[in-house]
């Protein structure tokens, strides 16, 4: 009962601390993950060089990219089911 | 000599003074209660001299990369827009309740009261300085402690931008990947 209490002792601080040590990872950051709305997208007025309208372009760009590749896999996952399906029969 | 015993006890009043102001109790802390003018103004002087001095050196890098933004938006959504606000919001819980109020960073440099900017590159050094080390009693925290200079610069970079920003293009460059 004694070393549990011991265990317990270290182990109830040491994972609280270690915790705290990794908030400063940048997804961490996100409270409510909260998808860039790339359907209002509007361009810089200084225009499509500006800094602002690139950073927007490529934050949506990889969005749309990330978006095709689960798609692309959800595809694969239902075709791979399917023929699983017909072996099994 | 006599003028000697008046010095001496000139200091001695003062000292006197002094410690009856600390320990006495009677200095409201309350961040409710405003500072009288001449404090504030004391205090203000005192703070926006000294981030000028320790700031002036600091060599600004090209913040005109897009990337910078995208960083910069992340970690300012996360850890500055409950105090310094977003596009479209001209108060928060902890805008109303700090003392002295954090400024409003989704508005122009002119627009800010109480503080002065300087040229566009002293304003980034200034910018860089304080989200680094922050600010004595002020709420202002020194994330320079749990951040590379590299993403302290992506924020000056971000917030150079924040007040040409509408709420949505805020949204976007904000968000989580």
């Amino acid at each position: 009962m004694k070393t549990l209490t011991k265990i317990a002792l270290v182990l109830i601080p040491s994972i609280s601390l270690s915790m705290t040590a990794t908030a400063h990872d940048m997804k961490m950051h996100a409270k409510k993950a909260e998808k860039a709305d790339c359907s209002k997208m509007e361009h810089s007025k200084k225009g499509v060089k500006d800094a602002v309208t690139i950073a927007m372009m490529k934050k949506c760009m990889k969005q749309a990219k990330k978006a095709k590749v689960k798609m692309d896999h959800n595809k694969t996952d239902d075709k791979n089911i399917k023929k699983d399906g017909h072996k099994n029969h | 000599m006599k003028m000697l015993k008046y010095l001496l006890l000139l200091i001695a009043f003062g000292v006197a003074a002094t410690l009856t102001i600390i320990y006495s109790g009677i200095v409201n802390v309350a961040a409710d209660e405003a500072h009288s003018d001449f404090v504030y103004w004391l205090l203000q002087e005192t703070r926006e001299n000294s981030i000028q001095k320790a700031a002036q050196n600091i060599a600004v890098p090209n913040l005109e990369d897009p990337d910078l933004l995208l960083t910069g938006g992340a970690d300012y959504a996360f850890m500055c827009a409950s105090c310094h606000l977003k596009p479209g919001q001209s108060e928060s819980d902890m805008s109303l309740g700090l003392y002295p109020s954090p400024p409003n960073l989704a508005i122009a440099n002119d627009n800010h009261q109480g503080h002065e900017h300087g040229d566009d590159t002293q304003a980034d050094r200034n910018n860089f300085w304080v989200i680094k080390h922050g600010i004595k009693a002020s709420g202002m925290p020194a994330w320079g402690k749990t951040h590379d200079d590299q993403r302290i610069w992506a924020m000056v970079a971000f917030i150079k931008r924040l007040p040409t920003l509408t709420a949505e293009q805020y949204q976007i460059l904000t968000a989580i990947d």
